[in-house]
């Protein structure tokens, strides 16, 4: 079963997914695009590599028992689609404090406030694979669980579970 | 012909199940109209949101017109609403209303934020 973690950058997918008991081998697409140089360009603005997504594909193709972590897994195929999500207000203090700019944290606490990667995510892969998960207030541990519970089949799908627009 | 078109910005804000608009002078700074998300949360998703977005227009519109407002650019963030394209039918019925109460449009932009950490998603990824 190949399993996407998705959300938006500061959610906790890195940190939560490091604590998921399971068989299958993490991935962190961030880290394969960069060392592998799986890019078609440079976004200047953000300071950010402009990810190959076919090449990415091919790359991971034929991999089927991974999880798969990163703001851009659920541009891949996957089996379940599981995104986190987190209020937006937490969202940039959690990216200021990892050390982030100010620029970085607000753009991307205003795409998890209008939803922007759930709404990807629900695009490519449909209402009945993907799986919404709320890490506000809640420990690394848990947010493990509740993707191990997704992981076992013991969660239903969901989506549209939260709605963070008062945060604009 | 001369332009007496008094202009604003629509800020529209198309999120999976909502949606919302800010109207503002031109610089941005100062918020004349903000819709009351609160007219269309919970709203049934089989009934998508186009009407709802578009019936909170209609009313934005009205309050907009009262503050001496003819004319708005808008700014469309959000591709919104459940299995909907970019700018979703959400956002474009918005437009579609804010234009049929009698308020001029003019430049539209997709100025949808970009979740990027190091890496990003090609413009349009999946749309
Ligand atoms: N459940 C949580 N509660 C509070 N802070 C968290 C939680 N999960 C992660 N963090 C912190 O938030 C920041 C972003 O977490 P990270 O795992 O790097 O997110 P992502 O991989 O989604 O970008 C890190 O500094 C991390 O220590
Ligand atoms: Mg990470």
């Amino acid at each position: 079963m190949r399993v996407a973690v998705t959300g938006t950058p500061g959610v906790g997918k890195t940190t939560a997914t490091g604590r998921v008991d399971a068989t299958l081998d993490v991935v962190n697409l961030n880290d394969l695009v960069r060392d592998e140089g799986l890019t078609s360009g440079t976004d200047a603005d953000r300071g950010s590599l402009i990810a190959d997504l076919d090449a990415v594909a091919d790359r991971l193709a034929g991999r089927d028992d991974v999880l798969v972590e990163s703001h851009l897994a659920h541009h891949l195929d996957a089996d379940r689609v599981i995104v986190l999500r987190c209020r937006p207000d937490a969202l940039e203090s959690r990216l200021l404090e990892r050390g982030e700019s100010a620029e970085k944290a607000a753009e991307n606490a205003e795409a998890e406030a209008i939803d922007v990667i759930l709404s990807e995510a629900v695009d490519r892969h449909g209402l009945d694979s993907v799986y919404e998960i709320d890490t506000t207030d809640r420990s690394p541990e848990s947010v493990a669980e509740s993707i191990e519970a997704v992981l076992l089949g013991e969660r239903e799908a969901s989506a549209g579970t939260v709605d963070f627009t008062g945060y604009l | 012909m001369a332009d007496e078109t008094t202009w604003g910005i629509a800020h529209v804000y198309a999120s999976f199940n909502n949606t919302i608009i800010t109207v503002t002078d031109l610089t941005g700074a100062e918020t004349i109209v903000k819709s009351s998300g609160g007219t269309v949360v919970k709203q049934n998703r089989d009934e998508a949101s186009p009407y709802a977005a578009m019936q909170m227009a209609e009313v934005v519109a009205g309050e907009v017109q009262d503050a001496g407002i003819d004319g708005v650019h808008v700014r469309v963030r959000g591709p919104g609403g459940n299995l909907q394209k970019n700018p979703g039918p959400g956002a474009q019925a918005t437009i579609r209303a804010l234009a049929r109460a009698g308020l001029e449009i003019g430049r539209i932009e997709d100025v949808t934020p970009t979740p990027h950490d190091g890496t990003r998603a090609p413009k349009n990824a999946g749309f």
